[in-house]
């Protein structure tokens, strides 16, 4: 190859790395907006154990207004309906989890029009004095992340001001505070991400698939080399 | 035994001879360059949208109380490796776009659209323009609030039109209709979902193949073009080609399993862009989200559309850069092909790369005065490149005769 040749290569190269770099890994054109954690709460949200005080913490602080559809939790007013459980069974479906090695079913998945038409006036009656329903959290830690939601539940009026949401948990007066909602974030993120066993499964298989392609590539290469010298003689 | 039963068929259907004719005897430019691959590269990516679409359309329900749970529940958690043929399915419609991208400079570089390959060029734009709405439908059926958003901006563009400096009764009517007719309604809602989904998994990808099927033939008809530019005569010169297999398909095998390493490193290790966060929020149509901006492959012709004042003049812009694109071939008439025997197209084109992908840039920043300002640059710079075409291709007549017909 030429000089010039290589000149352009370089050239080309480095301009479409360069472009993909910024629009697929890090745009140093954009901002976000960065959010905080204690070191001790990174540590609960990180923690699988946390989760399962969370799920504890979350239904009997955040059930009152939100549901979480995904781990079977609805508002509180909904489940103490009479006929919600023979709703849950034959409308949902079974969440299954597994505890002291016996599977057994969590809750109810159930889908978001029957859960809605059963729940209507229990959101309409939030709705009214809200100004909007709250949402249901199934995704919210994957939308919004972990460091908005521990900020945003400990002072919701700090991180978005004029939100209708309340503050629950004042370190004043109860001096667990922020281990709770480190703990209610740990649960959230415990229902969004694979567990931690499931994950370390995902990244071994990655790590095959792309060292097989790798060395199919090599092989190919070596073979083609073989082929092609054999075809000049 | 095997070798039996293919002599079975064999003495049939003679697909031994269809082999030798299509595979061996078929030659091909000894001196491609590497970007040649992103064909072979575009094809592997489309074979993996349509297996994992197959596996995702199984679990998608399109109704939009139903939509949003059925990805994000059914597919993600519930189904196993559910996740897995998601995230090959994201991943995939944006190295799609990459590829076909690349494969379009490459193109334009060599010159690959001059005679005889116009058809292959104009049936590849049309690829080009039925794989982006096909990734416009796609994007909207996992109905978060970036899906539905970024369908509510995409099918308010024709409304534009209502702003035209003439004939606005009936440029705005057009555009009007358009948009309720891409809607189904004046609001986003099942109607829309069914249409868009029904184009995303059947008719989109139906027409894709056909069309991907013609672009070969053609390509096969006209002949593989060369980076030096120069038509080989096979059997006059056998010194410059080599025969398709093995040189090719196992030079290009090799690149495409390199190819789906990196690919398969997005889709284990880094999604967060191909999944973006905030289309993990399910649609709500009253609450507007801060920042709306398409998919990257679009936002260059967003921003064209964007930094210029007038939402009509915009409208036209944009569609105007997508015309010339069409009409490459004829707008660039010039006897001579590739970049590399034509310096001042070589300048252009730097010009129109660093344009395109400043307008992607661009257009994932806020909408400042500065930026707009800067995306008219940008604008201006690549119609330039379309513009100056001509009057390179008149030079290059002059230089062409004056040699004696010799390029």
């Amino acid at each position: 190859m030429s000089t010039w040749g290589l000149i352009k290569t370089v050239f080309f190269t480095a301009l479409t790395v360069v472009f993909f770099f910024i629009i697929w890994v890090e745009n140093p054109f954009t901002h976000h907006a960065e959010y905080e954690i204690p070191e001790e709460a990174e540590k609960i949200i990180n923690d699988p154990k946390a989760a399962l005080e969370g799920r504890e913490l979350f239904k009997q602080n955040c059930t009152s207004c939100h549901s979480l559809r995904y781990d079977g939790i609805y508002l509180m007013s909904v489940t103490a309906k009479p006929e919600w459980s023979k709703i849950e069974k034959t409308m949902g479906k079974p969440l299954l989890e597994e505890k002291d090695g016996k599977i057994r079913v969590k809750g109810y998945f159930v889908p978001r029009d029957v859960y809605e038409s059963v729940a209507f006036a229990d959101l309409q009656a939030l709705k009214a004095s809200f100004g909007k329903i709250p949402p249901d959290l199934s995704t919210m830690y994957l939308s919004r992340g972990a460091g908005y939601l521990y900020n945003f539940i400990s002072d919701p009026q700090k991180v978005l001001p004029g939100t209708s949401m309340p503050k629950l948990f004042f370190p004043e007066y109860d001096k667990e505070a922020p281990q709770k909602v480190a703990k209610i974030v740990a649960y959230m993120r415990s229902v969004n991400e694979p567990p931690p066993g499931e994950k370390a499964k995902r990244a071994l298989m990655g790590v095959v698939t792309i060292a097989y392609f790798i060395g199919m590539g090599a092989l190919l290469w070596l073979y083609r080399k073989k082929v092609v010298a054999s075809m000049k003689h | 035994m095997l070798r039996r039963v293919v002599d079975w068929i064999d003495e049939r259907a003679h697909v031994r001879d269809l082999y030798r004719e299509q595979m061996v005897d078929y030659k091909v430019p000894k001196n491609l360059t590497f970007p040649y691959v992103f064909g072979v590269l575009a094809l592997t990516t489309f074979a993996i949208q349509i297996i994992s679409g197959i596996i995702l359309i199984m679990y998608y329900k399109p109704l939009i109380a139903h939509a949003f749970d059925s990805t994000n529940f059914t597919i993600m958690r519930e189904i196993s490796f559910g996740w897995l043929f998601r995230h090959i399915h994201a991943a995939g419609a944006n190295f799609f776009l990459a590829i076909v991208y690349l494969h379009m400079f490459t193109g334009i570089y060599y010159n690959a659209y001059k005679k005889p390959r116009e058809l292959v060029w104009i049936i590849g734009w049309v690829i080009f323009f039925v794989l982006l709405m096909t990734a416009l439908s796609g994007y909207l059926l996992p109905w978060g609030q970036l899906s539905y958003w970024g369908m509510v901006v995409t099918t308010e563009i024709p409304m534009s039109l209502k702003e035209a400096p003439f004939l606005k009764g009936l440029l705005g009517a057009i555009g009007e209709t358009v948009s309720i007719w891409m809607k189904g309604g004046y609001k986003l809602e099942d109607l829309a979902l069914g249409r868009f989904f029904g184009l995303h998994v059947l008719f989109l990808p139906l027409l894709l193949m056909i069309l991907v099927g013609i672009h070969l033939f053609l390509v096969r008809a006209a002949g593989i073009s060369n980076p030096d530019g120069y038509e080989i005569d096979k059997k006059a010169e056998p010194e410059k080609v080599v025969p398709f297999h093995p040189y090719m398909t196992l030079k290009e095998g090799a690149y495409a399993m390199w190819y789906l390493a990196l690919f398969f490193f997005f889709v284990f290790f880094h999604m967060s862009h191909f999944l973006p966060a905030d289309n993990f929020e399910p649609a709500d149509p009253l609450k507007t989200p801060p920042h709306i901006a398409p998919e990257w492959y679009l936002l260059g012709f967003y921003e064209i559309f964007r930094s210029i004042p007038s939402k009509f003049w915009g409208f036209v812009a944009f569609n105007l850069s997508l015309i010339f694109l069409l009409i490459l071939p004829f707008l660039d008439f010039s006897p001579i092909k590739s970049a590399r025997r034509r310096p001042l197209f070589f300048i252009m084109f730097v010009v129109f790369v660093i344009s395109a992908i400043a307008l992607t840039i661009l257009g994932t920043m806020a909408p400042t005065p500065t930026n707009a300002k800067l995306g008219m640059f940008f604008t201006f710079t690549t119609f330039l490149f379309f513009l100056s075409l001509p009057v390179i291709s008149f030079l290059e007549w002059g230089w062409y005769k004056a040699k004696g017909g010799q390029s």
